[in-house]
């Protein structure tokens, strides 16, 4: 089985890829149809909220966050493995990245984009919100540098834009196609505006080489330090269950592995919505199911080394909080989170479900699951059972203003990345362009070397 | 006297290679393979850089010095935020507490990486750029062009070197 | 300039408190609070509602955890399976311990919280963008979110009991982070009185609100520098000190007999409340 099939021309790379600017399948209308919809709900939501007050998600005092922090958590996450992978694999010149980073990337722009909106509906007064920004000002009042949530924004300001970078210098080739090709239209002018005059001259081609290297070696330790950061809200506070030395690598590890099972996701879509069965095919799915069944191994690790280690670790309060999320109110979502993130994995294991699409989807939605909730286990239960006994015994439920705005950020991305999809190119035309080249010739040389073997055998 | 630009199609890159050596050993009149002779490819193509000769990537420099710039910005501009006239304690930390700092100046770091390597981009390519005389949306889809200047005069001979390698095209520029 | 101010204060920006640095001059608010004189009568609750203004929440969101209670008397029971009337539940009268290392401060994106002068953990409503990180992190669980909009809500102080508010302390709007502030508001008063007549202020001069209202006096609040203050002959005979994670006396082999600590001392928040535990017998 190949990546791809090496004797496809040019020009019919061209001619698929930018078909799906023009006509997807009548599925992409009605997924863009429900997310806008899941959008409406979320919208409503928060507009309740922005007016009452933060009370309509009923949250209560010692329990001060919910699903929004969460699902903020699971947004960043979902954003690790796009860019980051991209960038790892560039690096290491695995060309089978190429029919496939660029939605990835899309996806790590987008999904930080829905991240960037839970910072705001979480807060209490989202008008004042450039309080945290460090504009100068008269009165010398800066934002308080020390706190993990403003290394966040930083951190999440530099990550998205870096990302939105990193997607748009290696889409100048490519949007210079779409220039060149696209019938007249606002399109065409927006591509003329935005490929900046690419032509492919060698001058642009040797700086373009340099600078995209570049910024794929700044994207991997930047990737790492953002969840990592993410992770010290956490492990810089001193609340039981938050405050455990192997967050960081835990919150990396879950947002590559949320992060990959994203990818599936979007690739089976993707790859059935515009027809892009040439580039996008099963070989390439099997790799990445394989790099997901890896890190789900990772996570699985990291997770049963945070469990064990709070186990032995003598920290009464620590210890007790673990034993509730096992047995307390949240039993179930804690038992599904561990079920779906450490054993639904071993289905990938099989190779027939490798490239099974409807088992491989199923899969990937379970592992997000699996990953959100995580993400709420580790956020809600600390409030429920944490120090002080007057916060024990006491639950609260979500209310639907809090489960509205999650469901509707599923919708919000969606749309985006749907839309994203419609006006640019979603498979890099160019670099699958490389990619056929570089494989067809490695063939020829395979064989003319092989023939030259075997007439060296023939002599004796 | 006029300079003339000519675009010259190839299908492969072994064609445009022999073209590019030959170009770069004749002498012709106002024409200088260095800098008259621009090669256009739909990919990148590492062996286009090798047979053009060494040229020169100064963007790695333009990144050196945003990272630092944006590390040491960041480091003293965030001490100084908070050495300023409303000093306050927080949590008994230090006023100025090295850790934070450190992981804002990383992040800052890679900022200043970022941005200023990509700015380095557009002026080491030249861009954004204003279209060149000549082009070919064949160039964007499977072909490689070969734009070259020179002396009027000489665009027979150039001609003839680009008929000689099997060029699938060529274009002229419009007579002035 | 900033930077100039940095350069020249550098060595005084780069030092730990409380552990290595000068206790606060001349003030450093504090308390100590008799859990043996503790009836659990909620007057310094009460007191506290009509001193700084908390709103009224009613019964449906006060069962729901949304109550405003600065000033909260939290009842603990043995588990010796004796039921109520055998048993009267321990009380332990809970606020904001006004950290001197407090994990609140650090945390809060904007600043909002800060460590002042006197050693008190303010809280600036103005500035605050309701992260609610501080509440998130702190070991007491002692600050209090305006879910809603109180001064708006219906009931909350309806027509004439709005008449009551103390016009020295402020309503706070929806969104906003609140906690004990061990009645700023009198303490500024009493010290620009002082100041006035250039003098300190003198022990007993300030009175929080709760301790006003304590019927059986188990609250005592009062400046710990001023070696003669009630609160700081207290925190000496009980051997507490401020700026330890660990009291020396408890270190001692066998412990000690004396009945001061400090909640979550281990935690090094350093706070300023000193809780003196009950002796006589839990049944009432």
């Amino acid at each position: 089985m190949k990546d791809i099939r090496e004797d496809i021309a040019w020009a019919q790379i061209n001619k698929d890829v930018l078909k799906s600017l023009e006509n997807p399948r009548k599925l992409y209308w009605v997924i863009l149809f429900i997310a806008i919809a899941m959008v409406g709900v979320a919208v409503g939501c928060e507009v309740y909220q922005y007016n009452v007050g933060l009370g309509v998600g009923n949250f209560d005092n010692p329990h001060v966050w919910g699903l929004y922090i969460a699902t903020f958590i699971f947004w960043i996450g979902m954003s690790h493995s796009g860019t980051l992978l991209s960038a790892i694999l560039h690096l290491m010149h695995a060309d089978w990245r190429k029919p496939i980073y660029r939605f990835a990337e899309a996806m790590t722009t987008f999904s930080l984009m829905t991240a960037g909106l839970f910072v705001a509906v979480h807060l209490g007064r989202v008008w004042q919100i450039y309080f945290a920004l460090p504009y100068p000002n008269m009165r010398q009042v800066w934002p308080n540098f020390q706190s993990p949530l403003l290394w966040d924004a930083m951190a999440i300001f530099t990550y998205l834009s870096s990302s939105i970078l990193f997607l748009y210098v290696g889409m100048i080739p490519d949007l210079a196609i779409c220039r060149d090709n696209m019938h007249p239209g606002w399109r065409k002018k927006l591509y003329t505006a935005i490929a900046l005059g690419w032509e492919g001259t060698d001058r642009q081609w040797r700086n373009f080489r340099i600078t995209y290297l570049t910024i794929a070696c700044f994207l991997i330790p930047l990737a790492v330090s953002v969840h990592s950061i993410v992770a010290s809200d956490f492990a810089m506070s001193q609340q039981p269950g938050w405050h455990i030395t192997s967050f960081p690598p835990y919150f990396v590890a879950g947002a590559l592995y949320s992060g990959c099972a994203a990818i599936i996701t979007l690739f089976i879509i993707l790859r059935y919505v515009f027809k892009f069965e040439e580039y996008m095919t099963m070989s390439i799915l099997k790799k990445i199911v394989r790099l997901t069944f890896a890190i789900s191994m990772v996570w699985t690790y990291l997770n049963l080394v945070e469990y064990a280690t709070v186990w032995y670790g003598h920290d009464e309060a620590a210890k007790h909080l673990l034993i509730q999320k096992a047995t307390g109110t949240y039993a179930p979502f804690w038992w599904t989170m561990n079920f779906c993130g450490s054993v639904v994995p071993f289905i990938m294991f099989f190779k027939r479900f490798q490239t099974h699409i409807p088992v491989m989807f199923s899969v990937s939605l379970l592992l997000n699951l699996g990953m959100w909730l995580e993400r709420w286990m580790i956020v809600s239960p600390t409030f429920a059972d944490g120090y002080y006994p007057w916060t024990w015994d006491h639950d609260q439920w979500p209310s639907f203003v809090q489960w509205g705005i999650v469901f509707g950020s599923f919708g919000w991305f969606t749309m985006l990345f749907m839309i994203f999809c419609k006006i640019f190119p979603s498979v890099s035309m160019y670099e699958v362009k490389e990619m056929v080249y570089h494989r067809s010739q490695a063939t020829k040389k395979l064989q003319a070397t092989g023939k030259l073997a075997a007439t060296g055998k023939g002599a004796h | 006297m006029g300079k003339r630009h000519l675009l010259a199609l190839f299908n492969n890159f072994d064609e445009a290679e022999a073209v590019v050596r030959e170009l770069r050993s004749v002498s012709l009149k106002g024409f200088d393979a260095s800098k008259d002779m621009i090669v256009k490819s739909p990919i990148e193509h590492p062996e286009v850089e090798e047979f053009l000769g060494n040229k020169p990537v100064r963007v790695q420099w333009f990144t050196l010095a945003g990272a630092l710039g944006g590390g040491s910005l960041a480091f003293l501009l965030i001490s100084a935020s908070q050495g300023n006239f409303f000093a306050q304690m927080k949590g008994g930390k230090p006023i100025v507490p090295f850790p934070p700092n450190f992981v804002l100046t990383y992040e800052m770091f890679i900022l200043g990486g970022v941005y200023i390597s990509v700015l380095g981009f557009l002026i080491c390519a030249g861009l954004p750029a204003r279209r060149s005389p000549l082009y070919s949306v064949k160039v964007s889809e499977d072909q490689i062009g070969i734009l070259v200047k020179s002396d009027e005069g000489s665009s027979t001979a150039l001609k003839s070197i680009f008929t000689k390698h099997k060029a699938l095209e060529i274009q002229e520029e419009a007579g002035k | 300039m900033s930077i100039s101010t940095l350069f020249e204060n550098y060595s005084e920006y780069r030092h730990i408190h409380p552990v290595d640095d000068v206790p606060h001059n001349p003030y450093k608010w504090a308390m100590a609070i008799d859990l043996d004189a503790c009836s659990g009568c909620n007057a310094c609750s009460v007191a506290c509602y009509a001193e700084n203004n908390l709103p009224v929440v009613g019964r449906e969101k006060f069962a729901h955890g949304q109550a405003m209670h600065w000033m909260r008397i939290e009842r603990y029971w043995d588990e010796d399976g004796r039921e109520f009337p055998d048993q009267g539940a321990r009380f332990l009268p809970m606020m904001c311990q006004q950290c001197e290392a407090a994990p609140c401060e650090t945390v809060c994106p904007v600043g909002a919280t800060n460590h002042t002068p006197d050693g008190i953990n303010s809280q600036i409503y103005n500035r605050c963008i309701g992260s609610r990180y501080c509440s998130a992190n702190c070991p007491y669980k002692v600050r209090y979110f305006n879910w809603w909009d109180y001064p708006t809500t219906d009931n909350v102080w309806p027509a004439e009991m709005n008449q009551q508010l103390n016009p020295d302390v402020t309503v706070r709007g929806k969104g906003v982070m609140e906690k004990c502030t061990f009645c700023i508001q009198r303490v500024t008063v009493a010290k620009n009185d002082a100041k006035t007549q250039g003098r300190l202020v003198r022990d007993g001069e300030v009175q929080t609100a709760c301790q006003q209202a304590c019927p059986t006096s188990a609250i005592t609040f009062g400046n710990l520098v001023d070696p003669n203050s009630t609160v700081h002959r207290k925190w000496q005979a009980q051997q507490v000190e401020l700026d330890k994670d660990e009291q020396t006396k408890d270190m001692a082999e066998g412990g000690s007999e004396l009945r001061g600590y400090r909640i979550y001392e281990q935690l090094r928040p350093f706070p300023s409340v000193m809780y003196m535990e009950r002796v006589r017998e839990s049944a009432i």
